[in-house]
């Protein structure tokens, strides 16, 4: 199985080299692309260095576009997989496997890893966690969707997932969201356990408003869900 | 004997003008390309209907009497927050398919900058082209 590893990157040029490294070690052979989301502390040339593909975005795009761009190139390179790996050293490369692993026994097309179905690790400040589980009671009522970690962003889309997230990914916090989108488009959609860490440099930026403002936000994106996309209006046109 | 005019002669007078050279800007900026027909189209419908409105003051009583607006004056203020808000929101709208648009291309860019690393690092394994 042809699989691609996505790293969104902004500003993380501390954190990337043993990120990177970690990743040859745990995961050789995997392919990996880090997408530079307009950073400008020469992310990209440390990637480069590093010798993984790199995807500059001239322009700061945030998550949601950064991450889109992964999952064009995986349909460009013919993936069979693409996995989304946070940049900043919350996601262990050590756990890629466990999350291709019912990709590759074609039991899901997104597997989400979630930092709940197993104990310890990183599990975020009980404010945030209050937000979690209500975004996964609220993603339940309006999809029917079961899923203990929303707002995880170490997951791995198969072939139908990619092909969905490449035409249609939401912009800003796009992980909740497109989950109800994959399973609104028939995708099956499936949690393995992961063990997350702090982040390895720099500070989350979450405190009370913004946490607040993330919820109403995302609360209402899936409550507007996109309009289903129409057939043959984003045809790739080039080889 | 006919009653007073809704509008004096001179204030409708001035608001028609202003009204038709801000017309007259719109047109001006559609036939040089400055602004596309689709973008232009919540301004003239608009400030067509302010004209009306203008031109004919009792379009505008009758309205705001059918609707239930005592004071006349206040049917304009309305209508002029109404005629703001549309195009304040066309012009959103514009401004979201703009950033749609922006999002795709950067990722194309992307993706042919990487494309290009990738052929030109080729090339020059294979050493210079022979003359």
């Amino acid at each position: 199985m042809k699989a691609l590893v996505v790293i969104p990157a902004y500003n993380e040029a501390a954190a990337l080299p043993g990120l990177l490294a970690a990743l040859r070690r745990d995961a050789p052979g995997v392919d990996a692309c880090v997408v530079d989301d307009g950073s400008r502390d020469g992310t990209a040339e440390v990637a480069a260095r590093a010798g993984v593909e790199v995807l500059r975005l001239a322009v700061n795009l945030g998550i949601g576009g950064a991450v889109q761009a992964g999952y064009l190139l995986a349909r460009r390179r013919g993936a069979d997989a693409a996995v989304q790996l946070d940049g900043d050293g919350q996601h262990d490369p050590a756990e890629l496997e466990a999350l291709l692993a019912p990709l590759r026994r074609g039991e899901a097309d997104l597997v989400v890893g979630s930092r709940f179905l197993r104990g310890g690790g990183f599990r975020s400040s009980p404010g945030r966690r209050a937000g979690i589980r209500y975004l996964s009671w609220f993603l339940r009522l309006r999809c029917g969707v079961r899923v203990t970690d929303p707002t995880s962003g170490y997951r791995a889309a198969g072939r139908a997932a990619i092909e969905l997230f490449a035409d249609a990914y939401p912009s800003d916090y796009p992980e909740p969201e497109s989950i109800a989108l994959a399973h609104r488009a028939g995708l099956r959609v499936l949690e393995v356990a992961v063990t997350m860490r702090p982040r390895s440099h720099g500070a989350s930026s979450i405190d009370l408003p913004r946490t607040l403002y993330y919820l109403a936000r995302v609360s209402l994106a899936l409550l507007f869900l996109p309009a289903r996309s129409r057939p043959g209006r984003s045809v790739e046109v080039s080889p | 004997m006919s009653p007073a005019p809704i509008l004096p002669p001179s204030l409708q007078l001035l608001a028609l003008a202003v009204l038709v050279s801000f017309l007259a800007w719109v047109v001006r900026l559609l036939r040089t390309h400055r602004l596309s027909v689709r973008d232009s189209l919540a301004w003239l419908l608009t400030t067509l209907a302010a004209i009306a409105a203008t031109a004919f003051p009792s379009l505008l009583v009758g309205v705001a009497q059918l609707v239930g607006i005592h004071v006349p004056s206040n049917a304009v203020f309305a209508a002029g927050l109404v005629y703001v808000a549309v195009n304040t929101l066309s012009l959103t709208i514009s401004g979201s398919s703009t950033a749609a648009a922006t999002r795709r291309l950067t990722q194309e860019c992307a993706l042919l900058r990487a494309e290009v690393a990738r052929l030109s690092a080729r090339v020059e394994r294979r050493g210079p082209d022979e003359p």
